[in-house]
């Protein structure tokens, strides 16, 4: 459904093509890097993180993983758990929303204030069809209702992007091409209604004066973008067929709302193996404070899991495992897929943390993130870092946006607000190589 | 080139100093003649070089260098251009260029720079509505130098897209019936209002709130569960006007959400509330038709977790007509066609255009079937160009001797329309223009006039201009620092800053309107008003900040208040406790003996004090009592009767209360019938909090009670007895002995803890008024419209530049913005303009804790910074009056706080000279009429979208005069720029 496209990537589409197709055009460094943000609501406590007896940074080799994350246990040597950033001027308690990747304040019925790092970062990482891909896993009444919701990402001041939750509407916006059936007979419907669109625009283009036609040949090169993207995802479709997760009686009629989580979670997995995009933020829980797992056994769903303390706590255990195994097979789908002289995994970095801090209704005076990759070896790996807790997660995107290529020594924080609330400057030291 | 060389040149070219084309007549807007060599050279020759030479270079600028406008030197030449332009440079004491010789230097610096930028993004500086001052005022208003003609003005054929606002509200209209204007409560929200941003600022349309009846959880809850969708096109807007043709495009991002959503909207203007529920049950007039079948489990933050009722609250369309049945015609196709593209464009559309969208419809329908087809080709047309762009072109039209074209018919009526409203033009416009009465300036007089005079006819575009002047609305959007925002003395729990922030735009809104009604000296009135349209938390935030003095006097008062309290409230709680003491001894007295106080017919079920029957009688099974008080019942539960008779009839027309309380935890109310002496019973009696008063009817007696459904088995106690006024009052003190236990409790633990010695609260009291807020975004914690109509405190307020809304819509984090506070009176009210700050300036003031924001404010007085900042600090210090939250104070830090400044330089000398504080400085603003053409300007500019050039000096003036000649009136100021030829000609820039 190619209404999502634009729903679910930033404010343009990319030019490019998959990597290992013959117009991948990285944009910095050689290496096709990729970034996945996975972001659990309702908080993430830090005894469920760290080590039990760990309280300074080290190597994580002799360390044993909390039960909640010990899925992890075999890719200790690939991951880096921070604890100490905060995010006090985020205002998180109960979520700052678009306020986690952007780390400025917000809350519900906050607009965006600026762009968020998965969007800045889908701008300067090699150029791909979908630069930005954003995903969200709800309950399922909530994601029949409101397939699309706009909660976590944002393009800029005002401008937020909304996350696909229905598989079905994202299966046809990603391979709407090679897909059979009703899917196939939408996406020819909505194809052929664009290129009307377009056409239409186009002729009302002619004749407006000299000084318009390059902003309303904005507008109309849109639609271009658009149908362009459509035939280059259908050029590539024999490409995209390896990569297309099969549709499966999970689609239309799932038992659970985990049933969706899961295909959407193939779907973003595809769209980075394929090539399609370069960012992914996978919102569980779609940034608020509610949220259902009962496909786990969690009859309980929504505000009151965010009451409840995590640890040693059987639903958040089975949450936190579910995440988890989410995160494995991310990192077995892209150590899967070869890439220069290793895998894709090689150049790639998910950031797995919370919308929410450490608690539903927490200061944010901790922000515990958990790193899996070391990004083409710009991030340290097989270690605990504790930090003083006095550098905001706006420093932690800085270095990602550093290790990407990208000059800066702040993201989204003015000095002045740097002075209250960043007590360094630049990328965190201790947590890059 | 050496200067010597260059200046050689010059000389041979041009031996008398002047430019190549000084003896011209100089055509306002004519394309500029000369190229460097033979134009710009000689003028930077004459003013230039003297300073910015390769031996002087002062501002480390050496211009002889420079050379033609290219790409790699046009920030230099885009800053020549403000300079010049601004009549910084030459310095006054230098030698002045002629009048016209400035302007065609201006001219020509904008023409080459717009050539070379072309391909480069563009040239637009000299479009920026806040560089529109970079044009003399005194051109504009006074008299014209020799050597200038000006043109018949018109404005340049274009379209505009339209705003985040405009869109959002067309939008709703499909979805949403808003209330009709009511002249009773003319402040609520009313359809032709735009749609306000919710409880968090944010810009978003709601789906069906108007029918929610019911729904579980709390504020957030609902906010996650209601479907809402947030606006999609953008507007970069910080401060000053947000929408000139020339600012935006729809980008594919854009579009492709509009379409998202398009069938979003489609689909609820189908189906209603239907199309947001999982189950149709959810949609009903009695919630508990719901309870019963709902899925089991905490739904909070669900959709299934709403109650819609049956009201139809949405626009029944031609859209309804066509999916309510299954088959479909052409012509209800082309119903829905033609309402759709009407609703987002505004006018019908022409046969082809309904032809085309028809076709692409059918061609959705043949794919994918009606259900899906309709929705996906009707989604098409909120993408057509008129849906996102209203053209201005001129079509239709012959260009007279100067090249221009009126508009006319739909381009004319919606130009109208969109002078004052967002939503589609009234039948009254929309005849006009089918009946070709849209053509002349006569036409738009008539129409204008009628739909000013229409209360009904709601006109955001107004009230926007005058956001878009002041800046008073994004006080909610400036992010405080919690610990300086608790120094100010408002509160700094939560978002409590923001929502009042959000609150203090929707009353400021209001107050605008309140001057419009009355429509005299409007400018003047809104600089000076004492007003004050108030919510709750403004009697803080229009209150006084308290000098340390002050703070400990109102400590003291607060503890004595405190102990008075305490002392009242004990006072109270022993008096009630004697009163209930006396009317228990009287009401034992009454009967003459000694009887319970409440008559029970039965206890818990097994204690009746008044008759003690073995068993229960029970339509199936036995009830044993000690099972049914530990809640067991054998039998059928859910046929369960509970049947007490009395040991003696009550007889007819006694009046009895009945009370029935339960032992557990259930929320049902508990019912029961009468039993009267035939054997019948009466109709279920339903107790209102637990007790009800029952009449015996006339005829008949009762004989007993009875409880029958399952839900009652919780019942433990029930109590009957003659009702005796002794009693009523009894029951009313004990409740209010419980209250003022209640309250003396919470005084114990408050103490110490109320008050706020920070601040001296304003009296806001008045008349109940109403301001627009959002649909309702956030449960019960959503934006709620009542106000007061108060009286600011003597001497403390003047006018909209001292309440909150503006004075924390210009202050940052920490403190107050006394530059961007000076910036907006020099542009705004005294028409100045400031360059950009060059790119080497680092504009960041000293962190220094615990001083004071004018002493931080000395690194602006350095010479190189000055220039600037003296046209905006001496304005905006005065402001210092008040803190960052807009409290009044008189010290800060603890010492008398130092409000003075200055107007310097403003054009108008009976306005220059030393100001005391902020109040005053406003009072010789209005009264000043430099003030009023700057504001008329800016009028211009936001209903022209574009900024005047030297051609509209006949508009302008026209439009002062007509604003002044009726004592200040916003309607004649409107009607002299929509009647204008600025508003009604259009040229195709060629």
């Amino acid at each position: 459904m190619l209404q999502g496209v634009a729903a679910g990537f930033g404010a343009a589409l990319g030019g490019g093509l998959a990597p290992g197709l013959a117009h991948a055009a990285p944009r910095v460094g050689s290496a096709p890097k990729r970034v996945i943000f996975f972001l659990q609501n309702q908080g993430f406590d830090p005894a469920t993180a760290i080590p039990a007896g760990m309280k300074n940074s080290g190597s994580l080799a002799k360390a044993k993983l909390p039960e909640p994350i010990e899925a992890l246990e075999p890719y200790k040597e690939r991951m880096q758990i921070i604890n100490g950033l905060h995010g006090t001027h985020t205002s998180p308690s109960h979520s700052p929303f678009f306020g986690a990747l952007g780390g400025y304040r917000g809350g519900d019925g906050v607009a965006p204030s600026a762009s968020t790092i998965d969007y800045e970062l889908s701008k300067v990482l090699p150029e791909t069809l979908l630069p930005h891909l954003c995903v969200g896993m709800d309950s399922i009444e909530n994601m029949k209702a409101k397939p699309t919701v706009a909660n976590l990402s944002a393009s800029g001041a005002g401008q937020p992007i909304f996350m696909h939750s229905n598989p079905n509407h994202l299966y046809e916006m990603l391979y709407g091409g090679i897909s059979e059936g009703d899917i196939r007979k939408q996406h020819e419907a909505r194809s052929g209604m664009f290129d009307r669109i377009e056409l239409l625009a186009r002729s009302k283009g002619n004749g407006l004066p000299e000084s318009d036609k390059q902003r309303y040949g904005q507008y109309v090169q849109g639609f271009n973008d658009i149908n362009v993207l459509r035939d280059r995802l259908g050029s590539v479709s024999a490409h995209l067929r390896k990569f297309a997760p099969e549709v499966d009686d999970g689609y239309a009629n799932p038992e659970y709302e985990t049933d969706w989580h899961d295909r959407i979670l193939d779907l973003g997995i595809s769209a980075l193996k394929s090539g399609i995009t370069s960012v992914l933020t996978i919102g569980s829980g779609r940034g608020e404070i509610f949220g259902a797992w009962k496909g786990l056994g969690v009859e309980q769903q929504g505000h009151n899991l965010g009451h409840m303390k995590q640890p040693n706590n059987p639903i958040w255990v089975k949450i936190r495992q579910y995440n988890s195994r989410m995160l494995v097979k991310l990192m077995e789908e892209l150590d899967s897929v070869p890439e220069g002289s290793g895998t894709m995994m090689d150049n790639t970095l998910i950031v797995y943390t919370s919308n929410n801090a450490d608690y539903q209704h927490t200061s944010g005076k901790n922000w515990p993130v958990i790193l899996l990759g070391n990004y083409d070896g710009a991030f340290k790996t097989g270690c605990f870092t504790q930090l003083d807790g006095k550098r905001p997660i706006n420093a932690l995107y800085a270095s990602i946006l550093r290790a990407s290529g990208v000059e800066c020594d702040r993201f989204n924080m003015s000095e002045q607000l740097a002075a209250k609330f960043d007590s360094g400057t630049g990328p965190l030291k201790e947590i890059l190589t | 080139m050496s200067k010597l060389a260059l200046a050689l040149a010059v000389a041979v070219l041009f031996p008398l100093g002047g430019t190549a084309f000084a003896g011209d007549v100089y055509l306002p807007g004519e394309k500029p003649k000369g190229d460097f060599g033979n134009f710009a050279s000689v003028f930077l020759e004459n003013h230039c070089f003297d300073c910015h030479d390769d031996e002087t270079s002062e501002g480390n600028l050496n211009l002889l260098e420079l050379g033609k406008v290219d790409e790699t030197n046009a920030a230099v030449w885009k800053s020549i251009w403000a300079q010049v332009a601004l009549e910084e440079m030459p310095p006054k004491k230098k030698k002045q260029p002629a009048v016209v010789d400035r302007l065609r230097f201006s001219d020509w610096i904008i023409g080459e720079l717009a050539r070379e930028m072309k391909d480069k993004g563009g040239f637009h500086a000299h479009k920026d509505p806040n560089k529109g001052n970079f044009l003399n005022h005194d051109l504009l208003f006074g008299p014209l130098p020799e050597g200038i003609r000006l043109q018949p003005t018109s404005s340049p054929a274009r379209i505009w897209r339209v705003t985040p606002q405009e869109h959002i509200t067309r939008l709703n209209e499909l979805i949403n019936l808003e209330p009709a204007y009511n002249p009773e409560k003319p402040g609520l929200r009313t359809r032709g209002d735009f749609v306000p941003t919710n409880h968090g600022g944010e810009l978003k349309m709601y789906f069906g709130t108007d029918r929610i009846i019911k729904w579980e959880g709390g504020t957030v809850a609902y906010a996650t569960a209601v479907k809402s969708v947030p606006v999609v096109l953008s507007s970069a807007r910080k401060h000053g006007l947000e929408n000139y043709p020339d600012f935006y495009s729809v980008n594919s991002s854009e579009a492709t959400r509009i379409l998202d959503k398009a069938e979003d909207i489609l689909r609820f203007m189908a189906y209603g509330p239907l199309s947001l529920v999982g189950f149709p049950e959810q949609i009903t007039d009695d919630p508990k038709t719901w309870d019963k079948v709902k899925p089991k489990g905490d739904l909070r933050g669900l959709p299934t977790a709403i109650v819609y009722n049956t009201k139809v609250s949405r626009p029944i369309t031609p859209v309804y007509e066509l999916m309510k049945e299954p088959n479909f015609t052409d012509e209800n196709l082309g119903s829905a066609v033609n309402y759709v593209f009407e609703a987002v464009t505004f006018r019908p559309p022409s046969p082809k255009e309904s032809d085309e969208y028809l076709k692409i419809v059918k061609d959705s329908i043949d794919k994918v079937g009606k259900e899906n087809g309709v929705f996906m080709g009707l989604s098409a047309i909120f993408l057509d160009r008129d849906a996102l762009f209203r053209p201005e072109l001129g079509q239709g039209s012959k260009p007279d001797e100067y090249g221009r074209v009126i508009l006319r018919d739909w381009e004319l009526g919606l130009a109208l329309n969109h002078a004052l409203s967002y939503v589609r033009p009234d039948q009254e416009l929309r005849k006009a223009v089918m009946e070709g009465r849209m053509r002349t300036r006569e036409d738009v007089e008539r129409e204008l006039a009628r739909m000013l005079e229409d209360e009904g006819l709601r006109k955001p575009r107004v009230l926007r201009f005058f956001r878009d002047f002041f800046d008073y609305d994004l006080g909610g959007y400036i992010c405080k620092d919690n610990a300086a925002l608790a120094r100010t003395g408002v509160s700094s729990r939560g978002t409590s800053h923001y929502r009042a922030m959000f609150d203090a735009t929707a009353s400021t809104d209001r107050l605008i309107e309140l001057i419009l009604e009355k429509d005299k000296d409007v400018l003047k009135e809104l600089l000076t008003t004492r007003q004050v349209v108030a919510t709750g938390a403004d009697k803080s935030y229009f209150g006084k900040k308290n000098s340390k003095l002050e703070r400990d006097e109102a400590l003291q008062a607060i503890k004595k208040a405190e102990e008075e309290r305490l002392h009242d409230q004990t006072v109270a709680v022993e008096t009630i406790e004697k009163e209930i003491e006396d009317l228990e001894s009287k009401f034992h007295g009454e009967s003459g003996y000694q009887v319970p106080l409440e008559l029970l017919v039965n206890g818990s079920f097994s204690k009746v004090t008044f008759e003690e029957p073995d068993h229960w009688e029970l339509e199936k099974g036995t009830l044993n009592q000690t099972e049914l008080a530990n809640g067991k019942v054998v039998g059928e539960r859910g046929a369960v009767t509970l049947e007490q008779k009395f040991s003696k009839p009550i007889a007819s027309k006694t009046k009895l209360i009945v009370k029935a309380t339960r032992t557990d935890s259930s929320s049902n109310p508990i019912f029961f019938k009468a039993i009267w002496d035939n054997g019948s019973h009466s109709e279920r009696i339903h107790p209102t909090i637990g007790q009800v008063e029952l009449i015996v009817p006339d005829g008949k007696t009762m004989t007993g009670i009875q409880f029958n459904t399952r839900a009652n088995l919780g019942v433990s106690e029930v109590s009957l007895r003659e009702y005796t006024g002794v009693l009523k009052t009894l029951t009313q003190k004990r409740k209010s002995l419980a209250a003022a236990q209640k309250k003396l409790a919470q005084s114990k633990k408050n103490k110490g803890k109320t008050g706020n010695a920070s601040v001296t609260q304003a009296n806001l009291n008045g008349p109940r008024i109403y301001a627009r807020v959002s649909r309702r975004s956030f449960g019960n914690g959503s934006m709620k419209p009542e106000r007061t109509l108060a009286t600011a405190p003597e001497g403390q307020r003047l006018g909209l530049l001292t309440h909150p809304s503006w004075l924390v819509s210009h202050s940052d984090a920490m403190d107050n913005h006394a530059i961007l506070r000076g910036r907006w009176i020099r542009e705004k009210l005294l028409g100045g303009g400031i360059p950009d700050v060059p790119i080497t300036v680092d504009a960041m003031l000293p962190d220094e804790p615990n001083t004071s924001l004018r002493e931080r404010m000395r690194v602006t007085r350095e010479k190189y910074c000055w220039t600037c900042h003296e046209k905006m600090d001496p304005l905006g210090l005065p402001f210092e009056t008040y803190n960052h939250a807009g409290l009044f104070r008189t010290t800060e830090l603890d010492k008398p706080v130092d409000t003075s400044g200055e107007i310097i330089d403003s054009g108008d000398p009976a306005l220059d000279g030393p100001v005391a504080n902020a109040m005053e400085m406003i009072e010789k603003l209005a009264a000043s009429e430099r003030v009023e053409q700057v504001f008329v300007r800016h009028a211009f500019r936001f209903w022209m979208g574009r900024n005047e050039t030297l051609n509209d000096a006949v508009v302008l003036q026209a439009a002062h005069k007509a604003y002044r000649a009726s004592g200040g009136s916003m309607k004649a100021l409107l009607s002299s720029l929509l009647t204008s030829d600025a508003f009604l000609y259009r040229k195709v820039e060629r």
